[in-house]
């Protein structure tokens, strides 16, 4: 697999905080990948490393292949990071049209078709400055694939945005891995989103890498069969070590090739079975555990 | 590249109408509405200022009824003066909007990672080049007009004594000018750079242009004479028109000291370049995450 992004010994610091703690990060190309970690873990000090928009303090950090700042390999690259901002007296069209001057592509680029990817074909006569932060934000992706990048950054792309837009948005950021071939590296604090968009994780804390990997390996240790049923006591009995209690229903340790004859043995044992679902290590499971960050009691470990 | 840079300034200024509204078109107007409202003022008071021997000659000369009204000389005047307070100060509105610009609407991180940024700052001096460009041929087409509406009111005839000295008396002025105004918005993409501030850029340039205007009347005392090196190196609005006086030769040029052209160079010199560098240093090594 070879990387678009390699650190090696990343290091930043701002006075006495080090935001990143000797970074060694390799992300593979292809796929969705993404970067998590609580404020201040060093995600966006990260991205801001890997655009040349600060000098790390010590360390190295490549981007498709070419150190930070050779123009060749950046211009591979796209990115939004952060809610962008733009000149509040251009319109969406005038805005794409000026960054793909900036970029040197402005004879190649089709810019109603970027409009139209990130829905804002009928904002695009629209001067920004009335947009949504959700509008700006699609405005701000869609700066970012005019180019049509292998590689393409993205910092919170949904925030701002209604339920139907995050939708929309996880949709496009799929098809940009699937159908554009595009790697996408992705930093989201919304965990869910992140477990159904990437294929791989980093959990970063305190400026270090705590965990990597693929979202199913991980999600896949621990993974328990949770089963609503009554009475619950009996299937407790049956279940032995493996069988635990979880309020009103009752956790089964086993693997999910033995699902189907646990779910036989107790019909067969006489016990009403309401609901059976394979719970997991999710992604916010791992990420609590990984970073030490309270959890609030009201959240869900959904499978 | 610095190609694209400029075309993508060029393109964002072109739709910013306030800033080209302020610094390209608003002056010509006024000169021209205060030039012409002058002229019929003058034509109003015709015969008393005539009258009047302790009125000016020049303008006298201005009042003066039939003949001919040479418009190549009026266009020469018209390049010699094309660096006034007035420009300066409009033109330097659209400078600080494109040095400033990108740090008050966080796009420097939409840009920066596919352009050098010597190319970035580059490109906008090249668009503040154009944007001074446009401003004085509006300042001369205005020129123009009034000159059209002087012969009107006077009754003189227009003509046009285009000479070889007059054409090149107007392109060392025009550009001369040029170079002012440029020197003179260079302290504001320093100050832009420096400070991430659109008002910096604004009033770091203003303040200084003020404080060097009165420079010779702080230094006079202190025995530094107008053709002194220092005299001429901290004011390079005096350098310009000692090179303006050498440009448009005749008396003006016969009154300048020895070397005191050199020195003017030196000063109008070190003045654009010293925070060009400047700009361009502290640029190169800046935290864009910080806008």
């Amino acid at each position: 697999m070879t990387a678009v992004i390699e650190t090696r010994g990343l290091t930043k610091t701002y006075g006495t905080v080090r935001a990143l703690d000797g970074l060694d990060l390799s992300i593979p190309r292809g796929g969705v990948y993404g970067v998590l970690g609580p404020n201040g873990a060093g995600k966006s000090t990260l991205f801001r490393i890997l655009l040349g928009l600060i000098r790390p303090t010590d360390g190295s950090a490549s981007v498709m292949g070419g150190a930070v700042g050779d123009v060749a390999a950046m211009r591979r690259m796209g990115s939004m990071i952060e809610t962008p901002r733009f000149p509040p007296y251009l319109t969406a069209r005038q805005v794409l049209r000026w960054l793909a001057l900036e970029h040197g592509i402005a004879g190649e680029v089709d810019i109603p078709y970027w409009l139209d990817r990130v829905g804002l074909t009928e904002a695009a006569d629209r001067k920004v400055r009335g947009f949504s932060v959700g509008m700006m934000q699609r405005l701000g992706v869609a700066g970012a694939l005019l180019s049509k990048p292998e590689l393409i950054i993205l910092d919170e792309p949904t925030s701002g945005m209604d339920p139907p837009g995050i939708q929309e948005m996880r949709a496009l950021i799929r098809s940009l891995a699937n159908d554009d071939g595009m790697t996408v590296i992705l930093a989201s604090h919304q965990l869910l989103e992140v477990q159904r968009v990437c294929d791989r994780v980093a959990i970063l804390n305190k400026g270090k890498l705590v965990r990597e990997g693929a979202v199913s390996e991980l999600t896949s240790v621990g993974e328990r069969l949770r089963l609503s049923v009554s009475p619950p006591g009996k299937a407790l009995e049956l279940l032995g070590a493996r069988g635990a209690a979880d309020g009103d229903a009752v956790l089964a340790d086993v693997k999910r090739s033995e699902g189907p004859d646990v779910i036989r043995a107790l019909v067969g044992a006489g016990i009403d079975i309401h609901e059976a679902r394979w719970v997991g290590t999710d992604l916010e499971a791992i990420f609590f555990t990984e970073t030490g960050a309270v959890q609030a009691p009201e959240t869900i470990h959904a499978g | 590249m610095l190609v694209d840079a400029i075309r993508a300034e060029g393109f964002r200024l072109s739709k910013n109408r306030t800033a080209l509204f302020w610094s390209v078109v608003f002056v010509p107007i006024i000169t021209l509405v205060i030039g012409t409202i002058t002229q019929f003022v003058m034509k109003a008071n015709e015969a008393k200022l005539l009258a009047d021997s302790d009125a000016p000659p020049g303008l006298k000369m201005m009042m003066q009824r039939g003949g001919e009204l040479d418009l190549a000389q009026g266009l020469v005047e018209a390049a010699g003066n094309l660096a006034g307070p007035m420009v300066l100060l409009f033109v330097l509105i659209g400078a600080a909007t494109l040095y400033a610009g990108d740090y008050r609407w966080e796009t420097w991180r939409l840009i920066s990672a596919r352009n050098s940024r010597s190319n970035l700052l580059l490109g906008k001096l090249a668009v503040v080049a154009q944007l001074a460009l446009a401003a004085m041929l509006f300042m001369l087409v205005a020129a123009v007009i009034e000159n059209f509406i002087r012969a009107s009111i006077f009754d003189r005839t227009i003509v046009f004594g285009a000479t070889g000295e007059a054409f090149g008396q107007f392109a060392g002025l025009f550009a001369l000018s040029w170079l002012r105004i440029l020197q003179f918005t260079m302290m504001g993409m320093l100050a832009a750079a420096v400070t991430r501030s659109l008002l910096a850029a604004l009033f770091v340039p203003l303040v200084l242009g003020v404080a060097q205007f009165f420079t010779p009347q702080m230094l006079g005392p202190m025995g530094f004479t107008p053709d002194a090196w220092l005299s001429i190196l901290v004011n390079p609005g005096a350098a310009m028109d000692v090179i303006k006086a050498a440009v448009s030769g005749g008396e003006a040029a016969a009154g300048l000291a020895d070397g005191e052209v050199l020195k003017a160079w030196v000063s109008l010199g070190l003045w654009t370049l010293l925070p060009l560098a400047g700009a361009l240093a502290w640029f190169k090594r800046q935290d864009l995450s910080k806008e």
